[in-house]
């Protein structure tokens, strides 16, 4: 029986080829993509599997309030110093590691060869929490203060070999440290790999204590420093859960941290190891993994739309067969069921197609994006038998009821191939899809409009004209400062040039409270600090609204540690949030620094800043932060980048100067060099994927229900061939005929894009509510998308409807 | 008012050709009343489409009032088309989604005709054809001598001076035939011309003249007399 009602249906989809065709292929796109969706955040939420404790082991991370204003709203790192505080609030049964990330110059032995390498700082009981595979050595390498433990990879990229146990290496020329173990290399899938933004597929840690000895501060009391990727594990102790864990950490922050803290961080997160790999997207709000699922699960359910659509349609073609089936005795159950099978087996096809679609759509994922994901088949089985199913049934159930709730004579008669059965579920189903693609492809237009917005104010500063040199921080450096200065601007395509703490695009925020009187604390304001050096405004660009630049001439412009009195460049912001209505007033005026309480304690006097510029605003920390209250002041110390503006003419040559110059003045360490552009495009890139990844979505799924639309539109011209013949009969002209079939495909588009605009206005806001700088036609955009989409079903739908109405109406009308 | 000049009209296949109608001459005057009888096959219907300007001759000339309109184009056959002639069927075609009135207003529509006059002349013709208190049912509500007579009133709304009538009382019983028939007659005497389809000997009485096609060819052409 239903071998027989496979075979039938097999049979079905040959004779009607096109339909078959767009069926299977409609629905295997569909299952793809939403399959891809599922094994993408299904990797993506299961990394770190490769370590045994992985379940027990939590990280805590910081929440901001509203009031930080750091352009985040959490980060999975928390304060050094609340690391020997949780280890003694969560007692012996627990483990707390810390990981400080920084990075350093690299001398390999005792050769000359110097490299830049990020090392992970940790502390020693990491090796208990995390069971690397140890080539070498064993997991006691950290508790060695001069120990370094190196991953495979990593050994043969600097020395060629992987038995490097007792080699030494050497940090900024200063500090040797001995590899005590060799570690195979960590996967691609664990949190240690797989950043956002960088990629940190090459290991070295070493003890934590060892950085606070050449960094020479006090880890153990730094309730000062943030940065993404330092991390705080915990090991959940046996029979405990993750609120009690949550609890213990927020009750140890709540007693230890510092005044005023809470009002920025007001919690703790405490989050499982296997959530680290995502928090990058809570952190911005934007919830990509759940998005992309939810893209996939839209296109598929545009694909079975599709099939229903069409079978619906094309099931009345087959009213006869039924008819005579029901005359002959088969029940309503056995019809059904049959109908069912059809498109089970079309649904089981699509399968098959979908998964060989994905063994090629994986490697080439893969390789581009250097992820590892696996298609295990043996764990999936019964979700794609599960799959396959609910399609089969979900697409294949309104036509099959469809087909045989009708009487057998009216089957015979073939009257259902008249009138409009079904019409209304059809513009319904028309009217679903298009409402999916409108929302989709609205909020592929708005991401695009807002990113075209970032990169346009982007250019506010000269990006593709400066070369931006890192790491020019380190003490043997900056005693070179001077003559590395002199001797490029002497280079006869640099045009400018200056120091600074950090570049426009940086995402680093140094704030500190001051107030326009000394000791005002009720009138505070959080005061951002950029650390520049003369030639800072040419560099970039920036114009001077009032005042004169600084430069190193005049004592008072350089603010030396001993300085009391230290003269400043203000932007407008900076100058309103002081008090000043006209932020030109704010020339010549002096506002203070607010010492905290140990400062005062300590003695110390506030610091003047006297306001010699005003600055326009502009977007110095880059793309979703607001502008912020920010003074530019000249302080040697902090100046640990270099940016460099050249002419657009001979830039190949520059730069090759520009290195030249560097090699001869600053030997004994690499130049570190790269456009502002590749700054900015660090994390613009990011934005450009997001936008091209629903591109993809919306693509498919508006290709998608364009396809249903064309082949629906098909069926109704044929279905109402005979109703055309006597219109044209009747005098109708074949504009007239066309319109009318336009027009039957017109009213559900049009109600959808009702439903739509709203939904993409909506959601829009979940993208834009990241930057601070947003587009403002947003209506006109969405409309944009919306009236594309209604054009492009209008062709499609008019495909059909002018041959249909050029056709002859004989035919037509004695069609019975 | 019509008038076909050795008139033929092939229709060919991969191999064969079928000849439809042969070289035939047919003059048709103003208010003529005539019946076109022949077997199964015969071209009846070709030549009444033919006539009807909704298929184009193969070879020979058809003049419509004096109009040499075999060469034309769909555009100009439609305009034509739907000033002049007005259709019935055999199997009324009536539009199943549109009410009565509305199927008698379709004729309309695609004529420049303010919606009110619309109106009026459907009602005016609805009750011309005893139709209109079943203006607001579906041809599917209605009996099949109903129906023809929605299909009688489409045809002639539009003051249409040529009625071309395939078997239209081919699906109806002996009464309704019957009355069909009597409506077409009195459109007769009223001064539009008719020419129509039938199987029916009775029926074809009622034209003033019988045209027999038998293969294609004109065979005989009776008046009779006028009663």
């Amino acid at each position: 029986m239903y071998g027989n009602y496979i075979k039938l249906a097999l049979r079905n989809m040959a004779k009607n080829r096109l339909y078959a065709f767009i069926n299977v292929v409609g629905l295997a796109i569909g299952l793809s993509v939403f399959l891809f969706g599922m094994v993408l955040a299904s990797y993506e939420r299961d990394h770190d599997s490769m370590f045994s404790q992985r379940d027990r082991i939590f990280t805590a991370g910081a929440k901001f309030s509203d009031a930080a204003e750091i352009g985040v709203l959490e980060t999975n790192s928390i304060y050094t110093a609340m690391g020997p505080l949780l280890q003694e609030e969560l007692g012996e049964d627990s483990l707390v590691a810390r990981t400080v990330t920084r990075e350093f110059l690299l001398t390999v032995g005792s050769s000359n060869d110097s490299y830049y390498h990020t090392v992970t700082f940790a502390d020693p009981e990491f090796s208990e929490l995390f069971d690397f595979t140890y080539l070498s050595g064993d997991n006691s390498a950290l508790a060695d203060p001069l120990g370094l433990v190196i991953s495979e990879s990593t050994a043969l990229k600097y020395f060629g070999r992987a038995d490097v146990t007792g080699e030494t290496l050497t940090l900024d020329h200063e500090h040797d440290l001995v590899i005590k173990a060799v570690i195979e290399d960590i996967p691609s899938d664990s949190h240690f790999n797989s950043n956002l933004l960088t990629e940190r597929d090459a290991r070295l840690f070493a003890a934590l204590d060892t950085l606070a000895d050449i960094r020479d501060f006090n880890i153990d009391e730094d309730w000062g420093n943030l940065s993404m990727g330092d991390m705080t594990y915990m090991l959940l102790p046996e029979g405990r859960t993750q609120q009690w864990l949550y609890d213990q950490v927020n009750a140890v922050y709540q007693r230890h941290s510092p005044e005023g803290q809470i009002e920025f961080i007001p919690e703790v997160k405490v989050r499982p190891l296997t959530e680290d790999n995502t928090m990058i997207w809570d952190a911005i709000g934007i919830p990509a993994i759940t998005s992309v699922q939810l893209l996939g699960l839209l296109v598929l359910i545009i694909a079975c739309v599709n099939y229903t659509n069409l079978a619906t349609a094309q099931s009345l073609g087959r009213a006869r067969e039924v008819g005579l089936r029901k005359t002959f005795g088969a029940s309503k159950g056995q019809l059904l069921l049959q109908f069912l099978v059809e498109s089970l087996t079309t649904a089981a096809l699509s399968m098959l197609l979908a998964l060989a679609c994905l063994e090629l759509i994986v490697p080439l994922f893969n390789a581009w994006s250097s992820k590892v994901l696996t298609i295990n088949y043996l764990d999936i089985f019964p979700f794609l038998i599960a799959t396959t199913t609910i399609v089969g049934i979900a697409a294949g159930a309104y036509p099959a009821y469809m087909i045989t709730r009708a009487a057998p004579i009216d089957s015979l008669h073939n009257s259902m191939l008249r009138g409009n059965k079904g019409g209304l579920f059809r513009s319904f189903m028309i009217g679903v899809q298009f409402t999916i693609s409108v929302f989709m492809l609205a909020s592929v237009m708005v991401m695009y409009f807002q990113n075209k917005q970032v990169e346009q104010s982007a250019n506010i500063f000269p990006k593709d004209n400066v070369i931006v040199l890192e790491r020019v921080g380190v003490d043997a450096i900056k005693a070179r400062h001077e003559t590395l200065r002199n001797q490029l601007m002497n280079l006869p395509g640099v045009e400018a040039m200056t120091y600074l703490s950090q570049v426009p695009f940086n995402q680093s925020n140094s704030a500190s409270g001051v107030a326009l009187e000394p000791g005002d604390e009720a009138s505070e304001i959080l005061m951002n600090r950029i650390r520049v050096d003369e030639g800072f405004l040419e560099t970039l660009n920036i114009p001077l609204l009032k005042g004169r630049a600084l430069t190193r001439d005049i004592a008072g412009d350089v603010m030396e540690a001993e300085s009391e009195v230290v003269n400043v460049l203000l932007n407008q912001t900076g100058a309103r949030s002081l008090g000043f209505d006209d932020p030109l007033d704010a020339v010549g005026q002096s506002f203070f620094e607010i010492l905290g309480e140990q400062s005062r304690a300590e003695g110390l006097t506030a610091t003047q800043f006297i306001v010699v510029g005003l600055l326009p605003d502009q977007n110095f920390l880059g793309l979703h932060n607001k502008i912020k209250p920010t003074a530019f002041m000249i302080q040697p110390p902090w100046l640990n980048n270099a940016a460099i503006r050249i002419s657009g003419d001979n830039m190949v040559q520059t730069i090759t100067e520009v290195e030249r110059v560097w090699d001869e003045v600053i030997a004994d360490y690499p130049i570190q060099q790269r456009f502002l552009d590749d700054v900015f495009n660090e994390i613009f890139i990011v934005y450009e994927t997001m936008n091209r990844v629903v591109a993809g979505f919306a693509l498919i799924a508006l290709s998608l229900a364009l396809i249903g639309l064309f082949g629906l539109a098909a069926f109704m011209a044929q279905r109402r061939t005979r109703e055309i013949g006597i219109r044209k009969v009747l005098g109708a002209r074949v504009d007239q005929i066309a319109r009318l079939l336009v027009w039957q495909f017109s009213i559900p588009v049009l109600w959808s894009l009702s439903v739509a605009m709203p939904l993409a206005y909506a959601a829009s806001g979940l993208y834009l509510n990241f930057f601070d700088e947003r587009i403002t036609m947003l209506p006109l955009i969405i409309s944009g998308a919306a009236l594309g989409a209604l054009v492009t079903a209008w062709l499609i739908v008019s495909v059909h409807a002018v041959r249909i109405a050029m056709s002859s109406p004989i035919g037509a009308l004695r069609y019975e | 008012m019509l008038k076909l000049n050795n008139l033929s009209k092939f229709y060919r296949t991969d191999e064969v050709e079928t000849v439809a109608l042969n070289a035939v001459n047919i003059d048709i005057e103003q208010g003529e009343f005539v019946a076109i009888m022949g077997p199964s096959g015969c071209g009846k219907s070709t030549l009444l489409n033919v006539i009807g300007m909704l298929d184009q001759p193969s070879e020979g000339d058809y003049f419509f009032m004096d109009e040499n309109v075999a060469s034309y184009g769909e555009q100009k056959l439609s305009q034509i088309r739907k000033q002049n002639i007005g259709f019935i069927f055999q199997n009324f075609n009536l539009i199943d989604e549109l009410s009565v009135a509305e199927n008698i207003e379709l004729a309309l529509l695609y004529h420049d005709i303010s919606a009110k006059e619309r109106r009026q002349r459907v009602e005016h013709i609805m009750d011309k054809v005893g139709i209109a208190h079943r203006a607001k049912h579906r041809p599917s509500q209605l009996s099949g001598g109903q129906q023809q007579r929605v299909a009688v009133a489409r045809a002639v709304v539009g003051d249409q001076s040529l009625i071309l009538a395939d078997e239209p009382t081919g699906n109806l019983d002996s009464v309704h035939g019957q009355e069909v028939m009597e409506m077409l007659q009195s459109l007769n005497n009223e001064g539009t011309t008719i020419v129509m389809v039938t199987h029916s000997a009775a029926h074809a009485d009622y034209a003033r003249r019988t045209i027999n096609l038998f293969d294609g060819y004109v065979v005989t052409q009776s008046m009779r007399a006028a009663s």
